[in-house]
């Protein structure tokens, strides 16, 4: 009986000794939620923790597994950091009050997309685009503005769009947002009229344009730049000591990949302002409840440093959000940039649902 | 004392058995309760929408052309195995249990990686095939390449152990060969069919690293991709009615199988034992044959080896990704060890009760183990987030109204308890703990035939007589059972560890931040097309399984 009632508690303790997770470790430890991919920002954690010996411990998710569990997790939350893929559940973190007002020197970083609440503060930007293929289209033809895509009746049949993609539909509620929602409406009616191909995945749409089989392709902008010149998003070769030698177009012939430097795809831009040029914009927040505020900051900062972002710049072709960084020469400059996207709140991007109903309305999808 | 305790009762049984039924009752509760607030115009509203029924045709769709496909490869190669005489046998036997080894998402990144403009084929070839990736037919065959092995193990069982005499019987009253496979062999065959088919159904259906990497979209490609406008309106509510969709399918076709197998009856009635069937001759057809066997050793192990080879070795694999293995593999190894031997502690009980003192309920209890393993691990994954905090928050709020409520001299000790227990749900959430405890419950399903086939060679009057002779039950048990039974515990232990190395999407919602083991990194980077970094994974990944799958070859045999 003594024996049962030894083993019985010693069970007990075993188990209760392992139970204990670890405990809230030194200052100079981290845990980052991430929405961004492990082979995309690897190269750039490790760096921030040689540098400032930080351990940084990450997890990996999508924006919204992310954000069901820092909402889930509430009070009892051990991150620190979230750093996410769209503004859309950056906007919904803030809406869910996940996120802690961050300090001004890091609100001022930025040169551009710093939103209103300064709950959280962006570090690459990504833009929608109108890409075309030069021997089919002239530039001329092209419209200022995305609302007048649908009088281009000569690329009927011609136009390649991604409906099911999340940029598509940021770009929808921009539009929704900022011009009103029978206006989207109508576009999205006019736009099928020109009875566009739906392709679910943005690089075999843009390798069509580049084959000739489509005229015009609504698209992000760096699918262009890595079907030109390889890298990109995650396209990541394992050259990072490397990266201030080599330019992004060497190493892809290198590496003997499918690239067309000379691929006849072009980049339109519309006019500034215009909700076809929107910014894609990727960012970073402090976690409510953050047990290494310290840290965390110092690490925000360490992303809208010089060398992060030129990191963005040259591995990623992702826009920096700082102007005083050197870009490759085939993107745009910075100032040029900057003032494309239309002024819009970055935060109202998560109201996806009334998109989807309009697009499903609409026959989109 | 030990009147109350009789040996084969096990007292000592009965917790591990309770811990399995709330680990798997209570996500099923969770799901019920969160849908169960959806008001009438959201339910309708969630289960009308087109999408779901899309969704649902794609994920039958799948289950079905995998059933098929694999059927096509195992009951074959099953037959020739067990009834020709085609030299190499054994060989083949190996080759056509080697697939367990290779992950779905391997598979997956093999086609991926071989297929398309930037393939191994196109650039070693001038041949160029089109990219798998979106297609049906790439996430039916890299589904079919690695659950065939489950439909053939089960048909080689079940073809050595026919009964030749009723073949022989329907020869001699004038059927032909083929007549004689699709009238008395086959139907012989159903339970194997069934159980095999089961779990090729069940991986299809459940499957997540395949679809996401081919990016097929299924059910579980819904509940990874979580259409944003799910989770921003933050319905837990919307969320729990996908899943329960999901849940129902499974459970479905568990109910279905077990409906199947009533009443079949299927061995010899009457005196005598069974003959070795006689081997048949070949002869012209075996060259197709062994084109046969060589198409899909090609397909499923040369295949998926020779991808990851050419990538290692095409590309430069950076200094960052040697160091990120050996992490990489220890956080594998420190997941899938805890949970194999938890897996088999857990499983123990529930065989042994079935076993030794059979009835309605402890035939209940099995299935419950069977039940974790049916549940999609996605479900599971996302559940498994939900219940530790949400104890948490429980306990914490009882301590406090214990603390206002209660008489001091009461309320200090167990308000402290309640704190206690707090801490300790709060540190089981996302710890290693937790993932090995889900681990456990979900694949012990895989530990519970093993122990089961070996305990019933064991006769309990052995027990029983170590216990006249004054053995307490633990002794008895320590003595006589476990030595007996070690080859069955083995092969448990093998299986589950297996699953549990190659396992994907529960480890999604589970992995404690930081721990990233070599499953997640393989389709991490091949979700990037870094075909070049996910190769070492892979190949560690897979070498690690080989080694397991060695130990089943070994220790499997019956």
């Amino acid at each position: 009986m003594l024996k049962r009632w030894i083993g019985g508690v010693s069970l007990i303790a075993g188990t209760l000794g392992l139970l204990a997770g670890p405990a809230a470790a030194a200052e100079d430890s981290l845990v980052l939620y991430s929405g961004r991919s492990k082979s995309l920002i690897e190269p750039l954690i490790e760096r921030f923790e040689k540098q400032t010996d930080t351990t940084v411990k990450v997890k990996y998710g999508t924006g919204p597994q992310l954000l069901q569990t820092l909402s889930q997790e509430g009070e009892y939350t051990s991150a620190d950091v979230f750093w996410a893929n769209t503004a859309g559940t950056l906007g919904a973190a803030r809406n869910a009050d996940l996120l802690q007002p961050l300090p001004k020197q890091i609100l001022d970083l930025p040169d551009a997309f710093t939103p209103s609440s300064g709950r959280w503060v962006p570090i690459t930007a990504r833009f929608r685009v109108l890409a075309y293929n030069p021997n089919q289209v002239s530039a001329d033809e092209l419209p200022d503005s995305v609302l007048n895509l649908p009088e281009l009746t000569q690329v009927e049949g011609r136009v390649g769009w991604t409906p099911t993609y999340t940029s598509f539909q940021d770009f929808v509620t921009a539009l929704r947002i900022s011009k009103g929602r029978s206006t989207a409406g109508d576009w999205l009616e006019s736009m099928k009229q020109l009875e566009p191909k739906a392709y679910s995945e943005n690089t075999p749409m843009v390798r069509a344009l580049a084959a000739g089989e489509l005229d015009l392709a609504l698209t992000n902008h760096y699918y262009i730049h890595r079907l030109k010149h390889g890298g990109a998003e995650g396209e990541y070769e394992g050259h990072e000591e490397e990266e201030e030698e080599h330019g992004a177009g060497e190493e892809g012939e290198e590496e003997g990949h499918d690239l067309k430097p000379k691929a006849p795809v072009k980049i339109h831009h519309f006019k500034p302002g215009d909700p076809g040029n929107l910014a894609l914009v990727t960012g970073a927040g402090l976690v409510k409840g953050s047990d290494h505020p310290k840290a965390a900051k110092r690490f925000i900062r360490f992303l809208l440093s010089k060398q992060a972002q030129q990191f963005a710049a040259n591995q990623v072709n992702e826009y920096p959000v700082r102007g005083d960084v050197k870009l490759p020469d085939h993107l745009l400059e910075m100032k040029r940039v900057l003032k494309l996207s239309p002024d819009f709140d970055f935060e109202r991007l998560r109201e996806l649902k009334a998109t989807l109903k309009l697009l499903r309305e609409k026959g989109v999808f | 004392m030990t009147r109350l305790f009789r040996p084969s009762a096990g007292w000592w049984l009965l917790p591990p058995a309770a811990l399995v039924v709330t680990g798997v009752a209570l996500p099923v509760a969770y799901l019920l309760y969160y849908a169960a607030q959806a008001s009438a115009d959201q339910a309708a509203s969630l289960l009308i929408d087109p999408r779901l029924a899309e969704l649902f045709l794609n994920t039958a769709k799948l289950a079905l052309g995998v059933l098929a496909t694999t059927l096509t490869i195992a009951l074959p190669l099953a037959w020739l195995v067990t009834r020709s005489d085609l030299p190499g046998r054994g060989l083949m036997t190996v080759l056509g249990v080697l697939p367990l080894a290779i992950p779905g998402y391997v598979m997956a990144y093999a086609l991926l990686g071989a297929a398309g403009e930037r393939g191994v084929i196109a650039q070693l070839t001038p041949f160029l095939l089109p990219s798998p990736s979106e297609t049906y037919w790439g996430a039916t065959l890299a589904l079919s390449l690695y659950t065939f092995p489950y439909l053939f193990l089960n048909l080689r069982s079940a073809l050595a152990g026919l009964d030749p005499a009723l073949e022989e019987q329907a020869r001699s009253l004038g059927h032909g060969p083929w007549s004689v496979f699709f009238r008395v062999t086959l139907p012989q065959l159903r339970p194997a069919l069934q159980a095999g088919g089961l779990l090729v159904a069940l991986h299809s259906l459940n499957d997540f690293g395949v679809v996401s990497l081919m990016r097929y979209e299924t059910f579980s490609w819904e509940l990874y991709d979580l259409k944003q406008a799910i989770i921003f309106e933050s319905s837990k509510v919307e969320m729990a009615f996908v899943a329960l969709v999901m849940l129902s399918l499974t459970l479905g076709l568990v109910i279905l199988e077990a409906r199947l197998l009533r009443n079949l009856l299927f061995h010899r009635i009457g005196g005598g034992a069974a003959r070795r069937a006689a081997p048949v001759r070949l002869g012209w057809w075996r060259p197709a044959a062994y084109a046969f066997v060589g198409l899909i050793t090609l397909l499923a192990v040369a295949l998926p080896l020779g991808v990851i080879a050419f990538w290692m070795i095409e590309g430069a694999v950076g200094p960052r990704v040697w160091n990120n293995l050996q992490g990489a593999f220890v956080d594998s190894l420190s997941a899938a060890a805890p949970a194999a031997v938890l897996g088999v502690i857990l499983a123990y009980p529930l065989v042994h009760l079935s076993v030794r003192r059979p009835s309605v309920r402890t035939r209940v209890l099995e299935r419950v183990g069977y039940f974790g393993y049916a549940a999609p691990p996605l479900v599971l994954g996302l559940v498994v987030t939900w219940f530790p905090t949400d104890g948490a928050r429980l306990m914490g709020w009882l301590a406090a109204s214990v603390e206002a409520n209660w008489p001091s001299l009461l309320a200090t000790p167990v308000a402290r308890a309640l704190a206690g227990g707090e801490w300790l749900l709060v540190n089981l959430h996302l710890s290693l703990t937790l993932l090995v405890l889900a681990y456990a419950v979900h694949f012990m399903a895989e530990a519970i035939g093993p122990i089961r086939s070996a305990l019933y060679q064991v006769p309990p009057r052995l027990e029983e007589t170590a216990r006249s002779l004054n053995c307490g039950p633990v002794r008895a048990f320590l003595t006589v059972t476990l030595p007996l039974v070690r080859r069955g515990l083995l092969v448990a232990l093998a299986l589950v560890f297996l699953s549990s190395m190659k396992e994907l999407p529960l480890m999604f919602w589970l992995q404690p931040p930081g721990f990233h083991t070599l499953a997640f990194n393989v389709w991490d980077q091949t979700n990037n097309l870094n075909f070049t970094q996910a190769a070492p994974y892979a190949l560690t990944l897979t070498a690690a399984s080989l080694v397991f799958v060695a130990v089943l070859l070994r220790y499997g045999r019956r």
